[in-house]
């Protein structure tokens, strides 16, 4: 019979966790966009993305067998059985229409992306492995979401002011998901090398990607631009007190 | 609903599809090995370069291809009219 060494760490089990569940919720709902996008060209996108999502997350939940935390319950390790879902709040219903397929693309994803661009010097070699094939791949999800916010933006209208209302929807939770500063799962992440960046400095290069297609297009949101960094940052207060830690969430 | 909300229903999704609507036709052409030219392989319609560059990668897929390009139909020059 094989022995299996299993790795104790809460603190990636953690995250593993939470980036495999979105991965897992974002791959369904863009799944339901497959044929239902403004174009053909656009479904046809939609149904690549879908699968790399969904093949992002059957790379993650394999880890999660690697560790001890998961002998508590094993049936929380299987997409199939898991009951806990830590993906985003805002994934839990259908989306009301294809502003928000773009605004998950655009916000979530890169956020994601974000987190495995930190990874990819990993000191847990599993996660370093997939997360630059990860970046790799997501690097078109990137194009196709920035040029679908610069479109429905520039189309003005209610297109415009649907695009906006579902940015706004996932605006703080997105920011969130990196968790306070002081959050200690991310926090042991980086004092153990397997992130290259505190929770803080994740934002801060989360938003040095998305501001500059946001303010090109004068879509308002509460981040102002330091003249003397060069920097752009948060300026309104996150929604901490509604943060659930564990499942990386807003409740 | 009353018949004028229809009217202004059926006229605020044509309004967003009219907004929508793609108008640049994009050539792609693409080759699979060195010593082979690029040869035309299809067309996507986007009026955004970046999403056509998108739409050419996720559509024509079929092959791993070593090189891809893509050219606005506008700045083909007919030589010879069929």
């Amino acid at each position: 019979m094989a022995t299996t060494t299993r790795t104790d760490n809460a603190a990636l089990f953690a995250i593993l966790s939470s980036l495999a569940d979105n991965k897992q919720a974002v791959g369904r709902r863009y799944a339901y966009w497959c044929n239902g996008a403004p174009a053909l060209e656009a479904a046809v996108a939609a149904a690549a993305m879908t699968q790399d999502e969904l093949g992002h997350a059957r790379t993650l939940y394999p880890l999660l067998d690697n560790f001890t935390q998961a002998e508590a319950d094993p049936t929380q390790i299987e997409p199939e059985t898991r009951t806990l879902n830590y993906a985003l709040t805002y994934l839990d219903n259908d989306f009301s229409g294809w502003s928000d397929f773009v605004a998950t693309n655009f916000l979530l994803d890169t956020a994601l992306t974000t987190f495995f661009e930190a990874a990819q010097e990993s000191s847990y070699e599993p996660l370093r492995q997939r997360a630059r094939k990860i970046v790799h791949e997501e690097r078109i999800h990137q194009m196709h979401g920035e040029g679908w916010v610069r479109r429905l933006a520039n189309a003005g209208g209610a297109v415009r002011a649907a695009l906006v209302a579902s940015l706004q929807r996932l605006w703080d939770e997105t920011l969130c998901w990196f968790g306070p500063n002081d959050d200690q799962t991310m926090q042991q992440l980086y004092q153990e090398g397997i992130l290259d960046a505190t929770p803080d400095e994740l934002r801060s290069r989360y938003l040095q990607k998305i501001m500059p297609i946001l303010n090109s297009l004068d879509i308002d949101v509460p981040v102002s631009f330091d003249a003397a960094t060069k920097q752009w940052h948060v300026n309104a207060p996150l929604p901490w007190s509604s943060w659930e830690a564990v499942g990386r969430r807003l409740e | 609903m009353s018949t004028s909300e229809q009217t202004s229903d059926v006229q605020g999704t044509r309004s967003r599809r009219e907004a929508l609507n793609e108008n640049r036709v994009w050539h792609v052409y693409a080759r699979r090995k060195y010593d082979e030219p690029l040869h035309e392989i299809g067309n996507v319609m986007a009026d955004d370069v970046e999403l056509a560059k998108v739409y050419a990668r996720s559509i024509y897929d079929e092959f791993s291809w070593i090189e891809m390009v893509i050219i606005p139909r506008e700045t083909i020059v007919t030589v010879i009219e069929s």
